[in-house]
């Protein structure tokens, strides 16, 4: 099943490297990963889609990580999702007004052109994003580029928590081996 | 001494150095080495590390380095310094193939949660990236295999790397933890600050035991009429052997120990039954599957454990106690989790749980233990004139516990299950054996490494001819360093036995290569300066172990036994444990 994780990670070298080869390693499918600076300074948050039998199993995998401080799955939550998409058709000048007009009317727009070609921006849900592009192929020959998705559950933000101290074991018995 | 000696400059001592002084990046990384304790290293240089051996050498009267002849040798060697100690053990490679080299001792030391830190030296960052002479990506290679690593390109972050990976070698769930250093931040001058703090949010953050969750766990065990206690390796980790009696003792259970949780439990204790599994006893597997409720301490349900994971202790409610959240409920259901350090866990038992006994339980176990023992041959020695496994294992045993003052390496294989089985073991450490990752070739160089850890106690390691064969030219190191403890028992049989066995019960007796030749391991023994023992006949067993235990000096002994012989009981792969072969013919 397709899993939303969202997980805060400490920015370290080849932090998103150790989740990628993570999730491989536990033979689980990454549908899309995206990660970015989160609020705090030093801390980046990301959503993973992964499709997974036990969530459970792979947020805990995931926290054994040094540098992942917080996973939640938001799947069963409330929550917003929104990808964005560059697609690049082919427009020539003569009929340039006319895509203008049909692709604005499905919430795209024109972010930037050439001659022969001009770029749209869209940013829907992934599902409604891909019937957008779906309908701007009816253009012509045409690129897309996606962000992958970004999850965001809707109340209490999760945060850095506060790393409780350790809890010291007294040893009474200890001998070398811990034998009696 | 040469003039070179006196023309170096003094030896540092373990005194650490004064801060404000200029060092080598080079210098900085056996300061730090010195104040994390570390007292040998076992490497091999190379280009990419020469400038972490020059500094080595000014640091030679605090920090050992033992030369090994293989870089693996050199990562086992340290795993069976940590194993016997619990402290961590510390490798050293350069760039390119000495670091690949590591990667199955790393790999090992993931599996068996060993602390091993490794230091690679790493090209010039100035060619990083570029193919360079000696070049591999080690980090990118070690990231599944190691809990954290380092590629450090600034000699200001070597106090906090160092410090940083000691701390999470040893720390909850031990670990290896790699540090890749470029040669030009070992050469770089850096005025070092120690004033480092520990910085990893995201590391450790369970705080103390859940007392609800253990006073759950204690009503279970309470109300349970037939309890058994499962532990593994986090018991010897933690160090709560003492604390496991206690328990045990406090409420009647009866104790099975893992193949790494040997030795956490003494099986001369009239609680303990002894091994489950793929190779453990069938009165063992059988309680497992008839138990009502199983707590398992600092074990992690390895599938050589259950055997076929979903018919595992079908009528038990599972207590797991593990420091790491990630084995529970990853193999089998659990009822009652218990996060945390097995000791603690063990202390808060013994507070919640009643004092009670479970006679009649472990009444029916030794009933079982008793007939089967009767009907199976797996115990006794097949009636033959032949030098028999068997027949190494008492005189090993017999003098393994007459003496003490031992510790014991084995290998992987046929030879390995024998001694699990076939040794009455006592005490925690004694047992070192590659158990999760399985790797053939640990034995020799584990046994170096936990001989120079106990200087005065005896390291015997137990080895197949295979496994033999994989590492012995670390032989040469065990005489260069004047090693004089190490106990070499070839279980000689001219095969790899376990692939073998399999063969002849799983695939119509192909022996498709599994036969192996060798050279004649005392004459081998003896041009590398050891002392080298041959023997076949029964009668001599003792003798030599007697002569080799009180050589002064390294020894190996080849027994050459029966070729055919088996491992019985035997869970054939993807079987419930409850379904065992305990003999050739039961299988046709």
């Amino acid at each position: 099943m397709r899993h939303t994780l969202i997980a805060l990670m400490e920015d370290r070298p080849a932090a998103l490297n150790r989740v990628l080869g993570l999730l491989r390693g536990r033979a689980l499918g990454v549908h899309s990963i995206a990660s970015g600076e989160s609020e705090t300074p030093g801390v980046r948050r990301m959503t993973v889609l992964v499709d997974t039998n036990d969530v459970q199993q792979t947020i805990k995998q995931l926290n054994r990580l040094i540098e992942v401080l917080e996973v939640t799955d938001v799947t069963n939550a409330e929550y917003v999702v929104r990808e964005t998409a560059l697609v690049k058709i082919h427009a020539p000048e003569p009929r340039r007004e006319e895509i203008r007009t049909v692709a604005e009317g499905f919430g795209a727009k024109i972010v930037g052109s050439s001659a022969q070609t001009v770029v749209f921006e869209m940013t829907d849900t992934p599902d409604r994003l891909g019937e957008m592009i779906e309908r701007a192929k009816v253009f012509g020959a045409c690129e897309t580029m996606r962000s992958g998705s970004l999850a965001m559950a809707l109340g209490a933000t999760p945060s850095p928590t506060e790393v409780p101290a350790r809890e010291e074991i007294s040893r009474p018995w200890w001998q070398a081996d811990g034998a009696c | 001494m040469t003039d070179t000696a006196s023309r170096l400059p003094p030896p540092a001592s373990r005194t650490p150095s004064p801060p404000s002084r200029d060092r080598t990046g080079a210098q900085v990384m056996c300061e730090a080495l010195v104040r994390e304790n570390v007292e040998v290293m076992f490497g091999i240089p190379g280009g990419a590390i020469m400038p972490f051996y020059h500094a080595m050498w000014e640091y030679r009267d605090c920090l050992r380095h033992v030369l090994c002849r293989h870089e693996q040798g050199a990562g086992h060697a340290a795993e069976g310094y940590a194993r016997s100690t619990g402290k961590p053990g510390v490798c050293i490679a350069t760039s390119g193939p000495g670091a690949t080299n590591l990667v199955t001792p790393i790999a090992n030391a993931w599996m068996d949660s060993t602390p091993l830190v490794a230091i690679t030296g790493q090209v010039s960052s100035a060619v990083l990236g570029k193919d360079a002479f000696q070049e591999t990506d080690i980090t990118g290679i070690t990231l599944p295999i190691t809990k954290h690593n380092y590629r450090v390109t600034r000699a200001d972050d070597l106090p906090s790397v160092f410090h940083e990976a000691f701390h999470i070698a040893r720390t909850g769930r031990p670990g290896p933890v790699l540090i890749d250093v470029t040669k030009d931040t070992q050469q770089s001058r850096v005025v070092p600050n120690w004033n480092v703090t520990l910085n990893t949010p995201g590391f450790q953050r369970q705080s103390g035991i859940d007392r609800g969750a253990v006073q759950q766990a204690a009503r279970l065990l309470t109300n349970a009429s037939k309890p058994l206690i499962l532990a593994g390796q986090g018991v010897i980790i933690s160090g709560a052997a003492c604390e496991l009696r206690t328990f045990a003792e406090r409420t009647g259970i009866p104790v099975i120990t893992t193949l790494q949780g040997i030795g956490a439990f003494a099986e001369d204790h009239p609680l303990s039954i002894g091994m489950p599994g793929m190779h453990g006893w069938v009165h063992v597997n059988r309680a497992i599957q008839e138990c009502d409720v199983l707590l398992s301490i600092g074990a992690r349900f390895d599938d050589r454990v259950t055997g076929k994971a979903s018919t595992f202790a079908p009528k038990a409610r599972v207590i797991h106690v593990d420091i790491d959240p990630s084995e529970i409920g990853k193999n089998v259901k659990v009822a009652v989790a218990i996060i945390g350090d097995a000791r603690a866990a063990l202390l808060a038992l013994l507070e919640e749980t009643p004092a009670r006994d479970a006679a009649l339980w472990l009444g029916d176990i030794r009933e079982a233990q008793a007939t089967h023992q009767h009907r199976q041959p797996y115990l006794r020695r097949p009636d033959t004139t032949e030098l028999m496994p068997h027949d190494v294992y008492a005189a090993l045993n017999a003098a393994l516990n007459e003496r003490g003052g031992y510790r014991v390496i084995t290998d992987v294989g046929q030879h390995q299950m024998w001694a699990a089985q076939l040794i009455e073991w006592r005490r925690p450490r004694t047992h070192i054996t590659s158990g999760g990752a399985g790797t053939m070739g640990f034995a020799v160089p584990a046994a170096l490494g936990a001989a120079i850890a106990h200087p005065d106690e005896t390291i015997w390691a137990i080895v197949g001819d295979g496994g033999f064969q994989m590492t012995n030219q670390e032989l040469a190191t065990i005489r260069q360093e004047g090693i004089t403890n190490v106990k070499v028992a070839i279980v000689n049989n001219g095969y790899l036995g376990m692939v073998r066995q399999w063969q002849q019960l799983f695939e119509g007796r192909r022996y498709s290569g599994t036969p192996l030749s060798g050279p004649s391991f005392a004459s081998l023994a003896d041009a590398y300066g050891l002392r080298g023992f041959t023997i076949d006949r029964i009668e001599d067993t003792t003798e030599a172990i007697r002569a080799a235990w009180d050589h002064d000096g390294s020894a190996v002994l080849d027994f050459r036994v029966e070729r055919e012989a088996n491992v019985f009981p035997l869970v054939p792969p993807g079987n419930s444990i409850g379904e065992m072969i305990t003999r050739e013919e039961a299988h046709a």
